[in-house]
């Protein structure tokens, strides 16, 4: 996870530290990173994604507000076991649906047409 | 002090070049002394002392390049970084200073050996003072009189025209300062020369002198004790001199603007 | 306040690199100084380091003048700086030899961090020699850090490692103030922009306030000096 690749930062897309959230948020959701696991410190993950450290650290104060993190004394930040993982997910299927709907309406096509198209493509991939 | 001594190793490492090659030089002028072959002996000895004070003449101009450079310095951002270094303009100008003149003290005594050698082949019975003397006190009176002061002369126009640079004058004070202090030193000189011998004078190849005489040669020979007398007053004063721009340029230092 | 100016002007024979700025740098902030060339940037930042003295005004750094607290700040100049002759092993001689604050252990981490090769100056490209010189001023234990154009002319890689390093050694009692053409690579690292048109303050913002309003430091240094 401290590799750069992977994160998206769009400096249009909104505070950085807001984004860095965004990003923890997904790996989550993906299984990349899992509930318990260490994260880099605040200087580290700033140096790899070159950004300010205070910005990392108001990230990583916001998701421990979130219930996401937790600072355990001397050893860092971690993921909570309990963390809300699965809801992540749904909130990124959701997104995500609703990104495909919003384009789906706007070319006009049915519901039944819509299913088809992700149907086909889904189809395609195990195909392959 | 580790300022002034990494100073003096900057000073080494930027110039050990010239000082190499002025140390070098001594080769060629010993070759050109050696080649001058004329039947009369007191000629030959006078062209070898010309000889003698081109090379001085020559280092001392090349010496005084040595420690002007610092319009490099200054376009490739260097002497900002001296400018905000630790050490105060003293100390960068008396490192500057201190090296120039470790490069010359070693020359002079080499010409010193140069005279010596010349007075020798010439058939002069040069006893061990007297050999001493032309090594030693004459080098040494000589640099303290003319090489210390150039090099601070020099230290303190360079200083003078950084100065004024950011003003974008440049050259003018620069042309100014010398021009000035051109005018100055020939009244200069006139006061040392008539205060000159207020103080006893130091006498040199006393035992020369005596030997010669006792040989009888033809020429009218002067007391041994007033042979050769070397003054102490442009002495003191030129080290005077010296210590007082070498002072000004570190002042002048601390003010640049670059 | 670490540093301030008070109405600062400076003038160069008739032109005004700078008029009238007032600014001032709190503790632990790092800021980035952008503008169009000749827009006052190198000039501000040599007032802030005493290598000049402005033509109006007052410049403090440390309750003092720069000039006098010199071993507290650190200047990277754009000009290279470098003897042809040094290596990365006569670097180290001559900083320790002339800044108390100088810490050798932190410059050979940041000599292999930034991959520094074992060569003289003149043998090294000019992104080798601009990490270099950057090793060499993120040694110093100072609190201000001066920057002008750090990443000028240097090669991508060499940037991007010498952006990861400032953020490494950066602490937060120290403030750095950075200028640079390579808004975009930079814009992460700021706390603080400041744009600077025709030696006047354009702007002085905070970079994640711009960014809430939904405008990257890029789009705004369009809108502002565009």
């Amino acid at each position: 996870m401290t590799d750069r690749r992977g994160w998206f930062l769009d400096p249009e897309a909104g505070p950085i530290f807001q984004q860095i959230g965004d990003n923890v948020r997904r790996f989550l959701a993906r299984g990349d990173l899992r509930p318990g696991e260490k994260l880099p410190s605040a200087r580290d993950l700033a140096g790899e994604l070159r950004v300010n450290p205070n910005t990392v650290v108001h990230a990583y104060s916001e998701l421990e507000g979130q219930g996401v993190l937790e600072t355990r004394r001397g050893l860092g930040s971690f993921v909570r076991e309990d963390a809300p993982v699965e809801g992540m997910r749904q909130d990124l299927i959701r997104r995500a649906a609703s990104r495909f709907a919003e384009e789906a309406v706007r070319l006009g096509l049915s519901k039944g047409e819509a299913i088809a198209a992700v149907k086909e493509v889904l189809d395609a991939r195990t195909a392959r | 002090m580790s300022g002034l001594r990494t100073l003096l190793w900057l000073e080494y490492r930027r110039s050990r070049v010239w000082s190499a090659a002025l140390m070098g030089s001594l080769v060629f002028w010993f070759w050109g002394m050696n080649q001058v072959r004329v039947v009369n002996v007191g000629e030959e000895l006078g062209i070898r002392l010309v000889l003698l004070t081109m090379a001085w003449l020559v280092t001392a101009v090349v010496l005084a390049i040595m420690c002007g450079r610092f319009r490099g310095e200054t376009r490739q951002g260097q002497y900002q970084v001296l400018l905000l270094s630790g050490p105060s303009g003293y100390v960068h100008i008396l490192a500057r200073f201190l090296y120039a003149l470790g490069t010359a003290l070693p020359f002079a005594v080499a010409c010193g050996g140069l005279l010596a050698w010349a007075g020798r082949q010439a058939g002069l019975p040069l006893d061990t003072g007297s050999t001493l003397q032309a090594i030693l006190v004459l080098p040494l009176w000589g640099a303290g009189v003319l090489v210390a002061p150039v090099l601070a002369w020099v230290l303190l126009l360079m200083t003078f025209v950084s100065a004024y640079r950011i003003s974008g004058s440049g050259w003018i004070p620069g042309t100014v300062f010398v021009f000035g202090t051109g005018a100055l030193f020939g009244p200069l000189l006139d006061w040392m020369t008539n205060i000159s011998f207020s103080l006893p004078g130091w006498p040199l190849f006393g035992r020369l002198v005596e030997v010669l005489k006792n040989m009888n040669l033809d020429q009218e020979m002067p007391s041994p004790e007033r042979a050769f007398l070397l003054p102490q007053e442009p002495l003191w004063i030129m080290l005077a001199l010296t210590i007082g721009m070498l002072l000004l340029a570190g002042r002048i230092w601390e003010e640049v603007e670059v | 306040m670490l540093a301030r100016l008070d109405n600062v002007t400076k003038r160069y024979r008739t032109v005004e690199g700078l008029r009238d700025v007032s600014l001032e740098f709190p503790e632990g902030e790092v800021a980035g100084l952008l503008g169009l060339n000749g827009s006052g940037k190198s000039t501000l930042l040599k007032l802030l380091a005493g290598l000049l003295v402005p033509s109006e005004g007052r410049v403090t750094v440390f309750d003092g003048t720069p000039r006098r607290n010199r071993a507290h700040l650190v200047y990277l100049g754009e000009a290279d700086s470098l003897y042809g002759w040094m290596d990365a092993r006569d670097a180290e001689r001559f900083m320790a030899g002339l800044f108390a604050d100088f810490r050798r252990d932190r410059f050979r981490e940041l000599l292999h961090g930034l991959e520094v090769p074992p060569r003289k100056a003149k043998a090294m490209s000019k992104g080798e020699r601009g990490r270099l010189r950057l090793a060499m001023t993120l040694a110093r234990d100072a609190r201000l850090y001066l920057l002008d154009e750090p990443l000028a002319g240097i090669d991508l890689l060499s940037r991007e490692r010498i952006l990861s390093s400032l953020v490494r050694e950066w602490h937060k009692d120290s403030t750095i103030l950075l200028s640079t053409h390579e808004v975009a690579e930079a814009e992460g690292l700021f706390d603080r922009v400041l744009f600077l048109r025709e030696g006047r303050v354009a702007l002085d913002a905070r970079a994640e306030a711009l960014r809430s309003e939904g405008r990257s430091v890029v789009a705004t240094f369009r809108e502002v000096l565009g």
